[in-house]
């Protein structure tokens, strides 16, 4: 039995179904089919086909060690699955909180064939079970709120109609999680407040300590007050503490709760009774009001004493004194009240809690006779072409097909138009050093596990900081074999690159050429590599000639020169920085830099279709390809700094030894930098447009230092 | 007959029952697709009546056009998916007066108006098409058609006089 | 008979694409991945998503399957083996057709989802596109035909096929029968890369067998109206007329599906620009050239 079994009693018939869907594996992949390549693995080759949503999904692949954050993404997508499901994971036992793993092997691929075959049979032999339990985690948790279409600050715990406009408020699920951290947070708030108001109350205000209560009220909306802390119901902020006077206070007190209620329309501010009802110009609920001692007095007096008269919404002209219809139009005349209305009008709005710049003389004249589009649009949020639009929310990762794995990128859409957004990596990969101090062996470990996207380069940055801060040189052999492994870690990357561009794009062919190839570059000798060039060359003159590439690409992503670009996304822009430019090993293996100078994301992909062809001459320059050892530098103190050029661009190192031990490090990344430009970079792009130039800029979540 | 009798009325009865449809619902998208299926039904009504030139061009141009009418009303209305359940019906009395109005002027058409002869065969298809463009247009086919495609130039050129010059940001 | 035949001819017709297309995706050539998948797909739990449309949910992949039929329904493979040979058969392809819009906007719109949503409405802008490049072309292949009888069209082409008399429509077809099949590099709806299965992400099980059923129907129904109005149709030497059918319309429809492998998706706006301002002229240039042909040469 799998732990995700299907319910149904295994029958003969769903015996051979199953025996079918274990043939048939679509296969969601965790962290990403990246890191499955950097690991040396060939997914497809094992039969297992690769699916891009969790729906789709059979087998719910789960490769190496994963952060915390990632494993709460991956039960989401576990939950999403549909049953029959499986959980393969590869190398980690630290799973929560995703259930545990009904197959289990070793990080090779030998491994992987080995678990695929149990997988089938597992699959095929229970995929079916009479009794199955849901999954569930925290993660899962969601609670159900309430909130208003059209204003969507207003978020209710009970169903109920929207304040502002009386349209029923729709049900909403928010995840539990983040309801529990808003609460805390309110309740850290509150108490945080409580305790400034106190001390505050007992340092300068030393008579009201004991004599005024404290009131809350919201810093936007002054009319709210209440006794106690909460949040504010019209805008949902947290209410602020302040003293508040005795008067004052009882004011209040009169005003919300001794004053009569009447109910209004919130489209049509004319419509006022004392009862509960709905409006009978436009249907909706009315929505009750307080009345401020004088003006509910003024209102009184207008409702029942002014002399109403009635008007058609078309043609101010007619104005009769009994109701009816327009002469003109047809349409039913509006009643209006001829005096007073300015203070009406004023405590309407004020109580509906519409905002200041609403419409108010045609809301007072009544030119509504239905919603106008105009006036209920005009607060929303507009985007470049000026069209009012719902904007809606959605999230990019951490695990979307076209982007890199673990990188969270949540756009704001306004149609398929990006209106903001923001990324984060959701990989914590903060710490450097895993304690205060930290041998020189595990620090260099540590750093080749940093980014299982370029361990080669951290691990020759770490190398290099330490040789530097002893003062020690390698063999002219060692650092060309260095500089070998180096550089076909990079061509390897762009590669790498280059298969995410294609399946963002879709470029079946593109995907299938460079995922092999970057297999083979992995840990290739360097007769191999010599073997792999020409497979390269025809690569690149394959995509010099590929229709819709160049048009796709042109002009998306634009960047201008800037000094915080990196790597490959600087030198598309014309700047020619390069740490290997100023490395003499570099320079004395031929070395040039690549650049191209439009800046845009068809800059990128030729920056980087030329660094692989020049990384492939210099490697057979250097001769040799060897991962860096670290040198035993022995119990040595002091401070150094090494620069290298990783696969996305500059990485800088600064370490501080004493007696043999690294106890302080701060690595500056490029993703890092790169991170940071990709709001403005897409602000107003088309979708597709968006994350291609999300894409080109190659980012590693791994290596980014939030 | 009985065959075609009964599919006039199937697909007049689901054109009326959609129609209302449109009214019942508060979403936008089902609102406009209501509307769709209502005019398909009319065209699949022409299609029983052997009026197949008539019958296709109707559930061809509708499909596009209600299918455009959603996605405006998406992008224009706030709620499309009729969450907050907001009437937005107005006017009712002056509506159901015009409706049942037109409704007896459509009946009275229908009963008192002199229909001539019944044909006891339908002239098939291409006939149908070129007795309708006779009936519609008559003799000055040829003028119409030209004064058709003269409008459409003074739109488009209307158009591209009224549209500001934009710079085009992707031919940097 | 004819119909039921017809239909089984359809579905043996979607199994082969089915074949072809895994043949395309994974390199192998397995005839019984389909049927494995089909299985599989049954097997599978249907989920229906927290907040859906139901009705646009559950209609929208039969709603497909049933436009894609449709259109088939006017497809000659011979002469006599046509499930009704309309007086208007040339536009009624067009008219059924329309539906997998309105199928894909449902679907899109149904289950509540960002990706769903934006991959249904992107078909609407896709639509705009291509619209006008299937019926322009189709146009002028009835002009030559002087007869909107899908039959006719296919006789009519007796002495040169289409795709010599008229090859610019050719073109300018197959391409917009590729847009409106949404094939790679056409399709913005259900891009993976971009919008993680768009309108197909959130269906499973056997709705999604349903979808991918009328998916691959449309496909047929395209590359076989592709053959009867620009490759003569059921016409050849030696072979019989079903034979060259069966032969033309599995060619056409490995093109079909191989050509996307080997290039980017197609931006939306770049699509729109070119079908507006390429596209519309060169059809219309088409029809003219035709018009003139078929007044030269009578």
């Amino acid at each position: 039995m799998i732990a995700g079994a299907r319910q149904g009693r295994p029958s003969a018939l769903r015996r051979l179904v199953a025996a079918a869907m274990a043939r048939d594996l679509g296969t969601f992949i965790i962290p990403g089919p990246d890191i499955a390549r950097t690991h040396g693995l060939d997914i497809e080759a094992t039969g297992l086909h690769r699916v891009t949503s969790p729906r789709h999904a059979s087998v719910l692949l789960v490769i190496g060690a994963i952060p915390p954050s990632l494993r709460e993404s991956a039960a989401v997508v576990y939950a999403q699955m549909a049953r029959p499901r499986v959980l393969f994971v590869l190398g980690t036992d630290k799973l929560f909180p995703l259930p545990a793993a009904d197959v289990m092997a070793d990080l090779s691929q030998q491994e992987l064939i080995k678990g695929v075959r149990q997988l089938r049979s597992a699959f095929a032999e229970g995929a079916f079970y009479p009794e199955v339990s849901d999954f569930d985690a925290p993660v899962l948790q969601v609670r159900i709120e309430y909130t208003c279409p059209m204003h969507p600050e207003i978020v209710r715990d009970e169903p109920g109609s929207c304040p502002i406009c009386g349209m029923n408020l729709v049900l909403r699920e928010a995840q539990a999680k983040a309801g529990h951290l808003h609460i805390d947070h309110q309740e850290m708030g509150a108490s945080m407040d409580m305790e400034t108001a106190s001390t505050h109350a007992h340092g300068s205000h030393h008579s009201i300590d004991h004599g005024a209560p404290v009131e809350y009220t919201c810093p936007m909306h002054p009319e709210v007050v209440q006794d106690e802390p909460g949040s504010c119901p019209k805008c949902g902020m947290d209410l602020e503490p302040r003293n508040a006077p005795a008067e004052s206070n009882h004011e209040h007190h009169h005003m919300t709760h001794d004053e009569p209620v009447e109910y209004t329309c919130p489209m049509h501010p004319e419509v006022v009774q004392d009862e509960p009802g709905s409006c009978p110009k436009c249907g909706m609920d009315l929505v009750p009001r307080d009345i401020p001692a004088e003006s509910s007095h003024e209102h009184h007096h207008m409702a029942h004493d002014e002399p109403v008269e009635y008007t058609c919404p078309m043609h101010p002209e007619v104005v009769q004194h009994e109701p009816g219809s327009c002469p003109k139009c047809g349409m039913d005349l509006e009643p209006r009240e001829t005096q007073n209305k300015q203070s009406h009008k004023h405590s309407g709005m004020d109580h509906n809690g519409m905002d200041s710049d609403m419409d108010h003389s045609s809301m007072d004249h009544g030119d509504m006779a239905f919603m106008s589009m105009i006036d209920v649009t005009k607060d929303l949020p507009r985007s470049g072409d000026g069209l009012p639009m719902e904007w809606i929310e959605a999230p990019f990762g951490p695990f979307f097909p076209g982007l890199p794995s673990g990188l969270l990128l949540t756009l704001t859409l306004d149609g398929d138009t990006v209106a903001g957004s923001n990324a984060r990596s959701l990989i914590e990969n903060g710490e450097l050093l895993q304690s205060s101090s930290m041998d020189t062996g595990s620090f260099v470990e540590r750093l080749t596990s940093f980014d299982p996207l370029a361990p080669v380069a951290y691990r020759y940055l770490a190398c290099r900081v330490l040789e530097n801060v002893a003062g020690m040189d390698v063999s002219a052999n060692t650092a060309n074999a260095r500089i070998g492994a180096l550089e076909r870690e990079r061509i390897a990357s762009h590669l790498g690159w280059l298969a995410l561009f294609a399946q963002q794009t879709g470029f079946d062919w593109l995907m299938r050429r460079t995922t092999s190839l970057q297999l083979k570059f992995q840990h290739a000798d360097l007769e191999q590599i010599v073997a792999l060039k020409p497979a390269i060359l025809t690569l690149t003159k394959r995509l010099q000639r590929t229709p819709l590439l160049k048009s796709r690409m042109a002009g998306i992503g634009l960047l201008a020169r800037d000094a915080t670009l990196r790597g490959p996304v600087a030198r598309a822009t014309g700047i020619g920085d390069d740490a290997r430019s100023t490395d003499k090993v570099y320079t004395t293996l031929g070395f040039k830099t690549v650049s191209r100078k439009t800046g845009d994301a068809l800059a990128r992909l030729h920056v980087r279709l030329d660094e692989i062809i020049h990384s492939l001459a210099l490697i057979e320059a250097a001769g040799a390809i060897e991962l860096p050892v670290p040198t035993i530098i022995g119990e040595v103190s002091g401070t150094g700094e090494a620069v290298v050029e990783t696969p996305r661009g500059v990485a800088r190192l600064r370490l501080t030894l004493e007696m043999g031990k690294v106890t302080t490090a701060q690595l500056d990344t490029p993703s890092t930098h790169h991170l940071a430009l990709i709001n403005p970079l897409i602000e107003q792009q088309e979708l597709g447009d968006a994350l291609l130039a999300v894409g080109s800029l190659d980012l590693s979540p791994w290596e980014v230092r939030q | 007959m009985t065959a075609q009798m009964f599919f006039i009325g199937f697909f007049g009865l689901a054109g009326v029952w959609f129609g209302i449809v449109v009214f019942r619902t508060f979403s936008m998208v089902r609102s406009a697709l209501a509307l769709l299926f209502s005019q398909t039904a009319i065209g699949a009504m022409f299609l029983s009546m052997q009026a197949e030139f008539l019958g296709v061009l109707q559930i061809m141009m509708m499909a596009t056009e209600m299918s455009i009418m959603a996605i405006f009303m998406v992008m224009f209305m706030m709620d499309p998916g009729g969450l907050g359940e907001m009437d937005m019906t107005h006017q009712k009395r002056l509506s159901l007066g015009a409706g049942i109005v037109s409704f007896m002027a459509a009946v009275a058409v229908a009963v008192f108006v002199d229909w001539g002869p019944l044909a006891s065969v339908s002239p098939d298809a291409a006939q149908q098409t070129i007795d309708l463009g006779l009936e519609l247009l008559g003799r000055s086919m040829l003028i119409f058609e030209t004064a058709g495609i003269t409008i459409l130039t003074a739109m488009i050129a209307a158009t591209a006089v009224a549209i500001q010059p934009v710079k085009r940001t992707r031919e940097q | 008979m004819t119909t039921v035949l017809l239909l089984l001819l359809l579905a043996v017709g979607a199994y082969l694409v089915a074949v072809v297309e895994d043949w395309t995706v994974s390199g192998r050539f397995r005839l019984a991945a389909p049927v494995l998948a089909g299985i599989a797909l049954l097997g599978r739990e249907s989920i229906v998503p927290r907040k859906p449309d139901r009705i646009f949910f559950e209609v929208a992949p039969f709603l497909l399957l049933v436009s894609a039929i449709l259109g088939a329904a006017v497809v000659p493979l011979t002469p006599d083996l046509i499930i009704t040979d309309m007086a208007t058969g040339a536009l009624f392809i067009n008219a059924a057709l329309v539906y997998v819009l309105v199928a894909l906007l449902m679907a899109g719109w149904g289950p509540d989802g960002a990706y769903a949503m934006i991959g249904g409405w992107r078909f609407l802008g896709q639509l705009i596109a291509y619209a006008m490049l299937i019926v322009m072309p189709i146009t002028a292949v009835v002009m030559r035909a002087e007869s909107l009888l899908t039959t006719q069209v296919v006789v009519s082409q007796a002495g040169v096929w289409n795709i010599i008399y008229q090859p610019l429509g050719f073109i300018l077809f197959f391409i917009a029968a590729m847009a409106l099949a949404f094939l790679p590099p056409f399709d913005l709806t259900t891009s993976k890369g971009e919008l993680a299965g768009g309108v197909e992400a959130e269906y499973t099980g056997v709705r999604l067998a349903v979808f991918r059923l009328g998916r691959l129907a449309l496909i047929i129904t395209l590359a076989a109206a592709t053959v009867i109005f620009y490759l003569g149709g059921w016409q050849g030497p030696l072979l019989p007329p079903w034979a060259w059918s069966t032969i033309k319309i599995l060619a056409v429809t490995t093109i079909m599906l191989l050509a996307g492998r080997y290039m980017p998706r197609i931006r939306e706006a770049d699509l729109l620009a070119w079908c507006w301002m390429l596209g519309i002229p060169l059809a219309l240039l088409n029809i003219l050239l035709v018009g003139v042909l078929v007044l030269v040469f009578p």
